[in-house]
């Protein structure tokens, strides 16, 4: 994309398949970029149909297309070498069905997770869903990333609640997977290869959900311990127990230093058990817990508690531009040495740590920023996220989810995973042969 | 190369006593429980990954068909080797490998038996949750290929919800490693592609499952209905209160009668339907919504509710449902089970079309199923002796899962596409949809060695849509 004129020709071919009122030509005009690099276009198509018109054109001409929703996590994935469309989902936004009594909607993937959230929260019912900056986080973004966040713990990952989507592949297919009914095997599970494939593969235009009842009561039981160690032995013991909570977290003293929780001291480790249900139900947990318990939270108290969790990777970025974030997946009996490792790979680099976890099933969120009056370079960064991964046990990933913009060309966003790149490689050239979805962003 | 000349190198693979090759030997791996039969050229019974690895290799550098299999006990034809292909049995890959109780995995092979799995980490109070209900029998690779399910994947999700690991030797031969002990990776979410991909990917030598902790209470109740419509209004009213059971089971008057026949669990004889719900989870929870789930039957008209007292009531009340295969066989020389599912408020429409149905082709038609997710398994009577027969049964089967499609369904719920199936993939998925997949298979299983003809439509089906009959080549006699 060379000259002016091609330019002019590829805007009115956008504004063809489009409409003229959704294509954004001049990158002066539309203040989104992609870790720094301005797309020549943004366009908005409507329909499913008009994304295989971008796409299919965008092949043609050897454009390279990012998909966009609330832009909560555009600032992760490595710098793109190129970025030409930026394609903003943000007009997908009908809803396909909604059946309350079979708990199960289908929804555009721009419609953001808040609204999601809402509809069906009138009818008493759940969506799980609860990646951070829920009033921003798109159901196409939240899928295409993989996010989640403290529900992760009892009510499983989208790979679990998403039972249908609909996208057009990197080569402007349309197609779809799995369905509207909550138990569907027949055809390949494609929910499962664009969730977490950073929109890469395809672009998704509407996602199925199963939903749940709205539990009638939460209360959240907070305890405090003296290290990390205290408080996953204290894990433990809550997964050998009959208790079931929906959220079980782990927090840092700094971390929790960083959400301002109210009321609490920031000295200890906590862990976060939410429990749902009936007041019996919540008085067993009251029996159970005992004296680990320090503070009982319940209302809107509880609300704002469980949203500064859920935000904890936005704010970190927002508090602290110069900080690194680290997402991490690792078997449960790994987390103490993972914790251990990372406490010393921050110590030797001057970097202050800040943890939550979501420690009953594997995921920690490590943030870590220069310490106060240290003196801080960019080889303390490489030198942080390469010991990070070096310190990583088998079987876990990593991905970088904010970098400060002096280390981005040095921190690669992802980091090992278990799973064989060859067959990763492979999926990717049935999909998007031309490599043009976020190009260069993700694994190749 | 000839047949004797694979059989020779598989033998070298595998080792002398570990292939068949005799037409009596290999028949008795011509069919699954399905009803369709195809005879295989050898069977091989690797007793290593890198067994399978050679055999693969041996077998996509002379181009023949190849299909894994666990026990056969598969309801879509999804084990069946293609007419003088290599079936690769996992009968000697059944061991666990690893149980790791920290994090709550076990590694096993793929001849594992789903069962006794469970068994052996009983007394860890641990359990691997999905149960199919041939459970005794299936093995877990067959689970991963099939992504089966059972009564309890109403709360707890199919097989693919409790594997998080997968050891695959591709069609190449090349051994691969897709996710781990995590629950999750970055990365594409390969093992989750993998599982139910029916056998066309790779096969799996190692899994990776999720171990979950037994509850510690259950409750069993047996909600005794006049009628079908009854029993299918109350599955849409339970839902609807917002309880969600462990397992919502039901089965039909016919249907019970037959099994009360057979094993005597305790089902009552003058019943038009019975609901079989499971409760489990934290005492107090459990209890709340027992009396919930009461409540609900007995305002949909429920003649009496009754609740498992002891242990050995509610397994007896569970082996009349797992046990009714068998229980068919005693009233007729073959059966024709479906998968359908429909949205969960559908049932009471979807039964009784499958009524209108029955009556319709004179057959009948008994319906044993998992009402709680609206996975339906119709039980179509009729004797293969009598072509005609077969005929009607299938034309009445796929009436129904036509019937479930339009309502917003799918053809299979946890048997799987496999061979029976492929056919009504087209109405089910668009011409782009399937070439999609089938891209997906062509970048793992370009030349078609592993598991062909299954999943996808044979390429003229992907245009024209006909049914199972005109297509049934591979149907013989008797079950």
């Amino acid at each position: 994309m060379s000259t002016a004129s091609t330019a002019t020709r590829f805007g009115s071919e956008f504004r063809a398949i489009c409409g003229a009122e959704h294509v954004v030509e001049d990158p002066e005009l539309h203040p989104r970029n992609i870790l720094g690099i301005a797309p020549a276009f943004a366009v908005t198509p409507g329909s499913a149909d008009e994304v295989v018109g971008v796409l299919r054109f965008a092949n043609e001409h050897g454009l390279v297309v990012v998909p966009a929703g609330g832009f909560t996590q555009q600032h992760s994935g490595n710098l793109p070498p190129q970025v030409d469309v930026l394609l903003h989902t943000t007009r997908l936004t009908e809803v396909e069905h909604y059946d309350a009594a079979d708990l199960t909607i289908g929804i555009g993937a721009g419609c953001t997770v808040a609204q999601l959230a809402s509809k069906v929260a009138v009818d008493r019912l759940f969506f799980p869903g609860d990646p951070p900056l829920q009033e921003r986080c798109t159901i196409g973004g939240m899928l295409a990333t993989g996010l989640y966040g403290p529900h992760r713990h009892g009510y499983g990952s989208p790979r679990d609640y998403c039972i249908g989507v609909r996208f057009v592949t990197g080569d402007a297919r349309k197609a779809k997977g799995g369905g509207r009914v909550v138990k569907n095997v027949a055809g390949y599970d494609m929910m499962k290869l664009l969730i977490g494939s950073q929109g890469t593969l395809g672009i998704i235009t509407s996602a199925s959900f199963k939903l749940f009842p709205a539990p009638r009561q939460t209360r959240t039981f907070l305890s405090e311990f003296a290290s990390a160690g205290e408080a996953l032995a204290f894990r433990n013991r809550m997964l050998h127990s009959p208790l079931d909570p929906i959220c079980l977290e782990l927090i840092s003293p700094e971390a929790r230093a960083l959400l301002t929780l109210e009321g609490i001291s920031c000295a200890s480790w906590s862990i976060l058990v939410r429990a749902a249900g009936s007041d019996a139900v919540v008085a067993r947990y009251h029996a159970e817990l005992g004296s680990a318990v320090s503070r009982e939270v319940e209302g809107r108290q509880e609300h704002d508690l469980w949203q500064a969790v859920s935000d904890f990777p936005h704010t970190v970025g927002e508090r602290h531009p110069r900080s690194l974030l680290f997402s991490m997946t690792l078997p449960l009996a790994d987390v103490q040495p993972v914790l251990d490792g990372v406490a010393m790979v921050a110590q030797s680099n001057s970097f202050t740590l800040a943890t939550i976890g979501r420690v009953g099933v594997g995921h920690l969120l490590v943030a870590m920023r220069p310490e106060p009056h240290a003196e801080v370079t960019l080889v303390n960064f490489v030198n942080a996220a390469s010991g990070l991964r070096n310190r990583l046990p088998r079987d876990a990933s990593v991905a970088v989810l904010h970098c400060p913009a002096e280390a981005r060309h040095h921190v690669p966003a992802w980091g090992p995973m278990p799973t064989d790149l060859a067959s990763m490689r492979a999926v990717k050239l049935a999909l998007d042969p031309k490599d043009i979805l976020n190009r260069g962003r993700f694994l190749f | 190369m000839s047949l004797a000349q694979v059989v020779d190198h598989l033998r070298n693979i595998a080792g002398r006593d570990a292939v068949l090759d005799r037409p009596e030997d290999v028949m008795l791996y011509e069919y699954d429980a399905g009803i369709r039969k195809s005879t295989p050229g050898a069977v091989v019974f690797p007793q290593t990954t890198e067994q399978v690895s050679e055999i693969m290799r041996l077998a996509s550098s002379v181009h023949m068909p190849v299909v894994a299999r666990g026990a056969g006990t598969g309801l879509s034809g999804g084990a069946i080797s293609q007419k003088g292909g290599i079936v690769i049995a996992f009968s000697r890959m059944n061991r666990i490998l690893e149980v790791d109780v920290e994090n709550q995995r076990a590694v096993v092979q793929p001849g594992m038996v789903n069962l006794q799995l469970s068994e052996h980490v009983s007394h860890l109070g641990l359990y691997f949750a999905p149960d199919p209900s041939s459970q005794k029998a299936c093995t877990i690779g067959g689970n991963v290929a099939e992504n089966s399910g059972g009564p309890h994947t109403l709360m707890y999700g199919v097989t693919v919800n409790h594997v998080t690991g997968v050891e695959v030797v591709l069609p190449s031969g090349e051994i691969v490693h897709f996710g781990g002990k995590a629950a999750e990776s970055y990365g594409y979410d390969m093992t989750g592609f993998f599982v139910g991909s029916e056998g066309t990917i790779g096969i799996a030598t190692a899994i990776t499952v999720k171990l979950l902790r037994k509850p510690e209470k259950v409750a069993t109740l047996l909600g005794i209905f006049e009628s079908v419509d009854d029993a299918a209004q109350t599955v849409s009213a339970i839902t609807a209160a917002g309880i969600t059971p462990a397992a919502l089971e039901m089965l039909d008057g016919w249907t019970l009668r037959t099994i009360e026949a057979y094993c005597h669990a305790g089902y009552p004889l003058d019943a038009g339907a019975v609901l079989l719900i499971e409760l489990d989870g934290l005492r107090e929870a459990v209890e709340e919504q027992a009396e919930a789930v009461r409540e609900v039957c007995l305002q949909q008209k429920a003649r009496e509710v009754r609740r498992a007292k002891t242990e050995e009531e509610r397994a007896l009340l569970w082996k009349g449902r797992k046990t009714a295969f068998g229980a068919l066989g005693r009233v007729s020389p073959s059966y024709y089970t479906q998968d359908g599912v429909v949205p969960r408020s559908q049932i009471p429409a979807v039964l009784r079309h499958i009524g209108y149905v029955a009556k319709k082709y004179n057959l009948i038609i008994g319906n044993i199923f998992h009402a709680g997710d609206g996975n339906l398994h119709p039980l179509i009577l009729f004797d293969i002796r009598f072509p005609d027969q077969l005929e009607r049964a299938l034309a009445a089967s796929k009436e129904i899962l036509e019937w479930c499609i339009s309502a917003g369904g799918s053809i299979t719920g946890e048997h799987g596409v496999g061979m029976e199936k492929r056919d009504l993939m087209p109405v089910l998925f668009t011409e782009q949809d399937l070439d999609v997949m089938i891209s997906l298979r062509n970048a793992f299983n370009g030349d078609d060695v592993l598991n062909p003809q299954k999943l996808f439509p044979t390429p003229r089906m992907c245009r024209e849509i006909t049914g199972p009959a005109q297509n049934p080549v591979l149907v013989q006699e008797g079950m």
